[in-house]
């Protein structure tokens, strides 16, 4: 479970996320939507205590995301927007490594790597330093080293971006059947279709303020009555200020 | 058309103007990111480097300070060269006017020569190789045909080459100057080196580009740390041309250049500029660009060759190649012998791929220390036995000093943009960050075991004063280790684009600084000068380990910073402040008195104690600090049990000390002198008794102690605590002072008031007086 306790954010003046007050139950799959610079990367930098919050706090199975951030990383796998890997290391050799800083035996950790490089189709490149990894590489390379340690908890920031589309569909389905299976998996996306079909609840974030959540559902009826994601995208992100 | 025609002919110069103007406006930017660097101008979110005020006026500073050194250098290398090549006649310091001898000539085109090796291998060797992305990839993309693309780059190439103009304008000025100009020489000598810019340009282009279609990126990044070492030792090699006492072998090779060498173009451009009449002049001249004009030529021709295929090689990026190979016989052939841990493992294997790394960390260094030595004469080969122990202990502890500010202070930017993946483990960044100081700390030791093992060698013996030597550079190396790592959080921005915006200089100068400290523990002449200087390090490595821990969650965060605490460093500035406070009021009472009365040190150390006390109280209270120590609190009454059993232990422990220096008669005279100042001066109670115990309890006990008991175990943190305490007082009361800290801070950490140490002091300083007055 992902409890966000009045969690905010400034960068001097400049407020990036309005205290958030949001509660991402366990099993449930969160899409987190929002125009660029909306503060999407920012909610999740403190998540992963990259970032410090300037106020409030978040909380991941009852653990304080800044307080207690080794903890916490037990419990999470994490995939940023745009990996950057080690240079001079190959592949297979920063998965091993992250799954040994894991706490994995030798062992155990090579063979976990193996796996997962052959299901995202990673081994005919595992042996290349990663720094030279096309974008969709890096990013699987990134998943893989957020899944490594079968977390219960996944926070993926846009997670099929730069992906073939067959490779984005695989990694979609193997996200719906981590959360079927109880993982908690917090996303951020712009690709609209991609949360309506997998989310089961979305939020929509604006200027750094949560302007609306609920299913894809509730959100089509509440906002548009009836129209499209897209169209409730438009709505409530529309530049006038009394939406 | 014609109009489009007339376009595409004007856009010619321009072309090669915007790219010209491109690149040095990137310079200016670099510069300005390098000088302007201020921690709020960097914490702000946007892309502007903050104020810009005094950019210009710090760029034609250093401008000018480059110009002028290497002028100097170039100055003093024609006056060796021609006492070295001429007949004797002229004064010690001349420099020769007017037509040249051939000696003299030959001498100076072999300079001129290395210094165009030194303008292309300088320029060959800038970070730009390394770096993955490759301009001409994006310039190709331009509306521009080939040739005159290659022609912009090879202009813009010649005149943005830094290195080349700092080395090759002030010698260039020079050279016209003994050539007979006057006023005219900087613009002769400028003139005179764009023949040899652009030939420089040319070859940097043609190897670079060789270079990045035939290899991949990491070897490119290898070749790019090798280039870099030989650059700098060419340097090293010409300046030595130009060092009051010029390197024999070099001097040499000047005498024996060759004659052809001569009539190529660094010959030419001297023969040139030297000619004794305008037709020779103009003969050289021609000769020289014709010579450029045809290696242009020639080059554009291998550059279009070269490129024939696009600008990016089939091959660059790594294949898989040696996959099945690398893949399995490693896993099995390392899996048996596994030293260190995961992270350390991961920097041994850097360490090992990456030539760059490891020139940087472990190759450098030696280089760099071994090439001041020899610069400054202080090695002569003949003498090498002759060499003192503690310039071997200095040696011995500046490459390790260097080697672990190339290192062990640059951990994080080493992690650079990865560094994320380490905040999705679950360990702590110290934790990380500790295990890299231990590794760099066992790195960097094998340099002074290696230095003292030669020096034993040379010697054939080892006497006492040496083998103490050893004992404290391997001492100093850990602590500087920890002091580099802890200072490198501070100094490194690891997600900085600009290589070299990823280093902050003012921390890279601190830690030389403070290395620099530690070699008064060599020089100084009293063991417990040594000592003190020891355990200060000691205990700074921690002040500063604590505040970069307190620093690292905030490592990524471009506008929060830590809130405030009580820190260790806080106790170290509070002590100094103590006693300089102290110091100065004593001299006014001086000035004013003329003489020293008990009075006045009771009240300028009353003075220190409170004005201390004071500020640091106001200074707390006004950054909200959290956990300030505090004098009472509840259950006071333990604490006052607690002060009187700790005060009299330490009494005891001092009586003993008494005593047994009495029968040892040992220090006899310090302790008379000490008593007699004592039954005269009734003030010196006032101060032991009272004053003392408030103030420097709470120095010592609430923000020494207190400071190192946040990151430290209870019985660690007293004994460091105690060490300092020891060290600031007296050689002749060190050892029970010690004993008076460990009780002491064991009564502060069990009751967590001031109270009691304070009470224990005081009972301590009365019965240690009482006894000395009664002895």
């Amino acid at each position: 479970m992902i409890e966000f306790l009045e969690l905010s954010k400034s960068y001097g003046t400049f407020r990036a996320l309005a205290p958030l007050t949001l509660t991402v139950p366990t099993g449930e799959m969160f899409g987190f939507l929002g125009p660029n610079g909306a503060g999407k990367t920012t909610t999740i930098r403190m998540m992963m205590s990259i970032l410090v919050p300037s106020g409030g706090s978040v909380r991941i199975a009852g653990l304080d995301c800044h307080r207690d951030a080794a903890e916490v990383k037990r419990q999470v796998g994490y995939l940023p927007d745009s990996p950057i890997f080690y240079d001079y290391l190959r592949g297979r050799e920063i998965l091993q490594f992250i799954g040994e800083m894991h706490g994995l035996t030798r062992a155990e950790s090579s063979v976990r790597a193996q796996r997962l490089m052959s299901e995202l189709a990673l081994d005919q490149v595992a042996e290349e330093f990663a720094v030279n990894y096309s974008m969709g590489m890096k990013k699987k390379l990134g998943l893989a080293c957020a899944l490594i340690h079968e977390p219960s908890v996944l926070i993926l920031d846009e997670p099929t971006n730069g992906l073939d589309p067959r490779a984005s569909r695989e990694v979609q389905q193997r996200l719906r059947a981590s959360a079927d299976q109880g993982t908690t998996i917090f996303l951020s996306t712009h690709i609209l279709e991609m949360a309506e079909r997998l989310c089961s609840r979305i939020g929509i974030i604006h200027r750094g303020e949560l302007v609306a959540t609920g299913s894809p559902q509730e959100l089509k009826e509440k906002v548009t009555s009836g129209g499209t994601l897209e169209e409730v995208f438009m709505a409530v992100t529309a530049e006038s200020e009394d939406v | 058309m014609t109009g489009g025609s007339a376009t595409s002919a004007a856009s010619g110069s321009r072309a090669v103007w915007l790219l010209t103007h491109l690149r040095l406006q990137r310079l200016a930017n670099q510069m300005a990111l390098v000088y302007n660097r201020r921690r709020g101008a960097r914490k702000g979110r946007a892309a502007t480097a903050g104020k810009q005020r005094n950019r210009w006026v710090v760029s034609a500073a250093v401008a000018f300070f480059m110009l002028f050194a290497y002028g100097n250098i170039a100055r003093q290398s024609i006056i060796n060269l021609h006492r070295a090549l001429d007949p004797p006649g002229g004064s010690r310091f001349a420099m020769p006017s007017g037509a040249l001898t051939e000696a003299m000539t030959r001498g100076l085109a072999m300079e001129w020569s290395l210094l165009f090796v030194v303008a292309i291998l300088g320029a060959l060797a800038t970070r730009e190789l390394a770096q993955p992305d490759w301009d001409l990839e994006w310039l190709v993309t331009l509306p521009m045909r080939m040739p005159l693309l290659l022609w912009s780059r090879l202009m813009e190439r010649a005149i943005a080459n830094l290195i080349g103009l700092v080395t090759l304008l002030p010698a260039g000025t020079l050279m016209a100057w003994i050539s007979g100009y006057r006023w005219t020489a900087p613009l002769v000598g400028a003139v005179g080196i764009i023949p040899l810019l652009l030939l420089a340009a040319l070859f940097r282009t043609l190897i670079d580009t060789g270079l990045r279609m035939s290899l991949a990126p990491s070897k490119l990044r290898n070749l790019q740390a090798v280039l870099s070492v030989l650059s700098v030792l060419l340097l090293y090699l010409v300046i030595s041309i130009g060092l009051p006492q010029p390197l024999a072998f070099v001097m040499n090779w000047a005498g024996h250049f060759p004659a052809w060498g001569c009539w190529l173009p660094p010959g030419l451009m001297v023969r040139a500029i030297n000619a004794p009449d305008l037709p020779a002049a103009a003969l050289f001249t021609l000769l020289l660009i014709s010579e450029v004009g045809i290696c242009v030529w020639i080059g554009l021709a291998v550059l279009s060759f070269q490129l024939r295929n696009g600008v990016v090689a089939a091959g660059s990026r790594e294949t898989g190649r040696s996959a099945v190979r690398a893949g399995n016989s490693e896993t099995a052939s390392r899996s048996g012998v596994l030293l260190g841990s995961v992270v350390q493992r991961r920097e041994l294997r850097l360490l090992g791929r990456d030539r760059s790394f490891l020139v940087q960390t472990l190759v450098l260094p030696v280089i760099i220390v071994f090439s001041q030595i020899i610069f400054q004469g202080r090695i002569h080969s003949s003498t090498l036995a002759g060499v003192s122990n503690a310039t071997v202990a200095s040696i011995a502890f500046g490459i390790a000093a260097y080697t672990l500010m190339m290192s062990a202070f640059q951990t994080l930017n080493s992690e650079g943009g990865a560094l994320w993946l380490l905040f999705t483990v679950p360990r702590s960044i110290e934790s990380v960050l500790r295990e890299k100081a231990q590794l760099w700390a066992v790195l960097a030791l094998a340099y002074p075991l290696a230095v003292f093992i030669i020096a034993v060698i040379v010697k054939r013996h080892a006497d006492i004063e040496l083998v103490g030597f050893a004992a404290i550079v391997l001492l100093g190396v850990p602590i500087y280790a920890a002091i580099a790592v802890a200072l490198g959080v501070f100094g490194c921005d690891p997600l900085a684009q600009e290589v070299r915006s990823k280093l902050r200089p003012t921390y890279v100068y601190l830690y030389m600084m403070l290395a620099g400290l530690y070699t008064y523990a060599i020089y100084a002449s009293e063991w417990w000068q040594k000592i003190v200087v020891i355990v200060l390090s000691g205990l700074l490595s921690l002040a500063l380990w604590q505040k970069a821990r307190d620093e690292l969650p905030y490592l990524l965060d471009p506008a929060a910073s830590p809130p405030a605490r009580v820190s260790t460093s806080d106790g170290i500035i509070a002590a100094m402040m103590f006693f300089v406070v102290q110091g100065i009021t004593l001299a006014i009472f001086m000035a004013v008195t003329h003489h020293l009365s008990g009075k006045a040190i009771v009240i300028a150390y009353s003075v220190a104690g409170a004005s201390t006390f004071a500020l640091f109280q106001l200074v707390y209270w006004r950054s909200k600090t959290v956990d300030i120590p505090q004098i009472f609190g509840p259950g006071m009454l333990t604490a006052v049990g607690w002060g009187i059993g700790a005060g009299l232990a330490a009494a005891l422990a001092g009586a003993v000390y008494l005593y047994a220096l009495r029968r040892l008669d040992l220090l006899q005279d310090v302790m008379h002198e000490s008593a007699s100042e004592l039954s005269t001066n009734p003030w010196i109670f006032v101060l032991a008794v009272l004053a003392a115990p408030i103030f420097e309890e709470f120095i010592f006990r609430g923000l020494i102690f207190g400071g190192l008991r946040r990151s430290l175990d209870a019985l660690p943190a007293i004994v460091a605590s105690a060490a300092v305490f020891a060290i600031v007082h007296p050689p002749a009361s060190m050892i029970p002072v010690f004993g008076l800290g460990l009780c002491a801070a064991l009564a502060f950490d069990r009751t967590k008031m001031l109270l009691a140490p304070m009470i224990a002091h005081a009972i301590y300083n009365a019965v240690v007086l009482a006894l000395q007055v009664r002895m």
